[in-house]
């Protein structure tokens, strides 16, 4: 479903990603790690088609997908349906005066009516949990709030992938758990995860697979997540955890200290 | 709107700038009265959202897209006076950090963007709301603030172009900035902004007033809630208009004779310009009259020509090898 | 650790959801969206860069490049002499081609397209009889633009508003200034990462276009204000008692006074060429 192959690029002369190869199937749930700015946000932006390689491909469905391709609104807009990407702050996805508004923004875009964007916002708000927030300004909602309003505004157009960046960020223990349930709900429904996330708690039950960024802005990793999370040097060497952290994936027992910080 | 260096002769942009002087120190006394403490991040936040806003597409009818200045919008946001300070420190930025619009004229483009616009459109908004007492009547005021705020200001920039080769021309009677008189300038510049950049206003301002109101309603300014006396503010404004007077009145700065002064007067169409370059015909040596009179030596023109030619291969070289360089790079970013 | 099987069962996924979306967009005349973002976009990478530009490298102060820049656009604007408008473009083409490819585009392609806009708007005066006014100003709209750009693309921007404090400018309006910058690249990334949200789910035709920009737009204003109140308090928690001072310990180099030595240079061609 996505292939990339000796992907780099570099914001004004600053790498960000250098030689990447990846393929991620259909219906695969993927989990994206790494230190700050080793250049998991820029994939998932070039996965959106927000950037476009400077060098190497990027194809999706068997597509290319070139700044050329992009410039054509029609290409572009079809690759956005099939691609929903839930941004980390949750603030910068949500511009309408109301929540049902909000989520009702895209499928009121495709030419469907009216009953049926009120038919598919309405699942939405259930599967998300937040009918009670229906007529609420997203604005003013809270963290955990705003980012299901921002999920459900995404889901609503009934994309093939769902990009993730760092959806766990800021929300309560309650809430990540919640969260978490959910996504391996959609995965099994069939839809493709793409899930940037500091957690290492968590990952193991994202995803089976996860991919290590390495500060150079390659992939140091690409491997069962347990596997990973048992490779403690290889997690030092890319800074993503220091020499305090030790691992317990796969053992049956439960913490509450989070190493990720 | 934003005027460039050269089109103003230095007289007219010291005339602006002073007349700026007494409203930026009024506008400083008025913002510490209200928001004592408050008033550096308020200022210097406000300044950025100005600059931001100005930078917004706004789409038209018919697919094209406009640039708004969102003057009247800031002033009913934030109030008329730190809606001057946010306004006149976003034109600073782009003058002098993105070089849009010019270091000299910077008093002028102030006076016009950070002076007359906010306090025009904020004054007629107020006014009719205050008079209608609606919603609609806020809606209503607001178009119209909007409209006649970004009209006026664009009108202003017109005189002061206008008035430009009435004022300045060199000892051949050359204009030696904006060459075009009043019946051209006017048209000019104001045709535009009735017809679109008013529209664009209007529709920016209206489209995220509508927004913060029913969002966040205590965010917005809170003396466009109590009822002041608009009118006077109006006429504040208008006479605050007067250095444009006091410019056509200022003739000491000038060249201009008597005589020019009744040719203005009486002679209607004869605003200064005879069309000689049309009778004579033109001809490329018109375009180079008289530039080899100031007494530049052969050889130095020479020296001078080389120096720009070398300059300006190097330039070309690395400009080649830098676009070379460019072309794989993405076009999104 | 394993999921509670119940609870996921009660999650339901509606039947839209599970069959693949068979869509087709239809055209739309949305361009406002992506041309917001590369204005956002160029706004924020100029910004970006101005932060690591090399002002060391030729060693002048920001004092003297800013107050002779000030001079060097009054001298243009008061000047009559073509020779000396000239001479003034081919000393900045010569500081031009001293400078990195890379700034050498962005410069000229803003005061090519200034003067060249000039010219046209001042061809028909030139038919009217004022051509060499015509050349005239645009020649001096080249030379200013461009003196304008080369300070702001080598002089690190808080240099600039530090140079202001030498020319009487109240310590607190400079905090606004470096506040105003500071917020533009906050406020901008906020904006842009909204159009990319607007963008992504722009996925057919938008019928209440308006409704989207006021939510950015709005949205970004009640951000600003709740930065302003952050930073208010911030300021308070750190004493801030509304008294703020510059400071810049400026030293005087060989550099400096080679480049005062041209700005002087500069002043007696002015008067040598005169007013004529």
């Amino acid at each position: 479903m996505i292939e990339i192959k000796d992907v780099s690029f570099s914001y004004s002369g600053v790498n960000a990603l250098n030689n990447i190869n990846l393929s991620i199937e259909d219906g695969e749930a993927v989990a994206l790690m790494g230190a700050n700015g080793s250049g998991k946000s820029t994939l998932l932006k070039l996965i959106n088609g927000i950037i476009s390689p400077d060098r190497g491909v990027y194809k999706f469905n068997n597509e290319e997908i070139t700044a050329k391709e992009l410039k054509d609104p029609i290409f572009a807009k079809r690759l956005h349906q099939k691609i929903g990407f839930v941004f980390q702050n949750s603030d910068t996805q949500l511009f309408c005066a109301d929540v049902y508004d909000e989520i009702a923004f895209g499928p009121r875009q495709m030419g469907i009516s009216e009953s049926d964007v009120e038919q598919r916002v309405n699942d939405c708000l259930n599967l998300l949990n937040i009918q009670d927030f229906k007529h609420r300004q997203p604005y003013h909602l809270s963290g955990g709030e705003k980012r299901k309003v921002a999920i459900a505004s995404v889901l609503v157009l009934n994309p093939e992938v769902l990009v993730l960046d760092e959806p766990m960020n800021g929300l309560d223990p309650r809430t990540q758990r919640w969260l978490v349930e959910f996504l391996v709900k959609l995965n099994q429904a069939g839809k493709t995860l793409i899930i940037s996330t500091h957690s290492l708690e968590l990952v193991p039950e994202l995803s089976s697979r996860a991919i290590l960024f390495g500060e150079n802005h390659t992939i140091a990793a690409d491997m069962p997540t347990e596997k990973l999370l048992d490779d403690v040097d290889l997690l030092k060497r890319v800074n993503l955890v220091d020499e305090y952290y030790h691992s317990h994936a796969g053992k049956d027992h439960k913490h509450f200290h989070d190493h990720s910080f | 709107m934003h005027i460039p260096d050269n089109y103003l002769s230095p007289q007219t942009c010291a005339v602006m700038g002073a007349a700026m002087i007494p409203v930026w120190a009024v506008a400083v006394k008025k913002i510490k009265a209200e928001v004592p403490k408050e008033m550096i991040p308020l200022l210097g936040i406000g300044a950025a959202v100005s600059f931001l806003l100005m930078m917004f597409n706004v789409p038209l009818p018919g697919g094209t897209t406009g640039h708004a200045v969102g003057g009247t919008l800031l002033a009913i946001l934030l109030g008329p006076w730190a809606a001057c300070i946010s306004v006149t420190v976003a034109l600073l930025i782009q003058a002098l950090m993105f070089g849009d619009g010019g270091i000299l004229s910077f008093g002028a483009n102030c006076f016009n963007m950070a002076f007359v616009l906010p306090f025009v459109g904020y004054y007629i908004y107020k006014f009719i709301k205050d008079s209608v007492k609606t919603d609609k009547g806020e809606y209503i005021g607001m178009i119209a603030g909007s409209y006649i705020g970004i009209n006026v200001a664009a009108f202003c920039a017109a005189i002061e172009f206008g008035i430009q080769p009435l004022l300045f021309k060199s000892a051949t009677g050359q204009p030696l900035y904006c060459p075009y008189p009043l019946s051209v300038t006017i048209p000019a510049m104001t045709i535009p902004h009735l017809l679109v950049a008013g529209v664009v206003e209007v529709l920016f301002t209206v489209a995220v007033f509508s927004f913060v109101k029913k969002v966040s309603p205590g965010t917005i300014y809170e003396g466009a809630k109590e009822k002041t006396k608009a009118i006077y503010g109006l006429i504040i404004g208008l006479i605050c208009l007067t250095p444009l007077g006091l410019l056509a009145a200022g003739t000491a700065w000038g060249e201009w004779g008597t005589d020019e002064i009744q040719d203005v007067v009486s002679g209607g169409s004869a605003l200064g310009f005879v069309p000689a370059g049309m009778q004579n015909g033109f001809s490329f040596e018109a375009l180079m009259p008289d530039y080899s009179v100031s007494g530049l030596p052969e050889a130095a023109g020479y020296i001078l020509s080389a120096i720009a030619g070398a300059a300006i291969l190097i330039i070309l070289f690395k400009v080649i090898g830098y676009l070379k360089k460019d072309k794989g790079e993405s076009a999104l970013e | 650790m394993r999921l509670n099987d119940n609870r996921m069962d009660a999650l339901n996924m509606p039947e839209w959801l599970l069959t693949d979306e068979n869509y087709s967009p239809p055209n739309d005349r949305d361009t406002f969206v992506n041309k917001s973002i590369l204005s956002f976009l160029s706004i924020l990478a100029r910004i970006k860069t101005q932060d690591s530009s090399e002002t060391g490298k030729y060693g002048i102060s920001a004092i003297f490049k800013v107050a002779f820049t000030f001079m060097l656009i009054l001298l243009l604007s008061l000047s009559r002499s073509f020779v000396f408008v000239m001479i003034i473009n081919v000393y900045l083409i010569v500081i031009l081609s001293l400078m990195k490819a890379e700034d050498i585009v962005k410069i000229l392609k803003v005061s090519l397209v200034m003067s060249l806009f000039t010219f046209i708007l001042l061809l028909p005066a030139a038919f009217w009889g004022n051509s060499s006014s015509t050349i005239l100003i645009t020649g001096k709209v080249f030379a200013t633009i461009t003196v304008v750009n080369i300070l702001s693309r080598t002089t690190k921007w808080t240099s600039i508003t530090g140079a202001l404090k030498k020319f009487f400018v109240p310590d607190l309006f400079i905090l606004v200034l470096d506040i105003t910058i500071k917020y533009i690249v906050m406020l901008g990334d906020f904006a842009l990462s909204m159009l990319y949200a607007l963008k992504l789910r722009s996925v057919g035709k938008n019928k209440s276009k308006y409704t989207a920009l006021s939510g950015i737009g709005g949205t970004l204003f009640i951000k600003s204000k709740e930065m302003a109140e952050d930073m208010y308090i911030a300021m308070e928690c750190r004493g801030f008692t509304g008294e703020y001072h510059v400071y810049n310990n400026f030293k005087f180099t060989i550099a400096d006074f080679g480049y005062i030595m041209i700005n002087v240079g500069i002043i007696v061609l002015f008067v040598y060429f005169g007013r004529i």
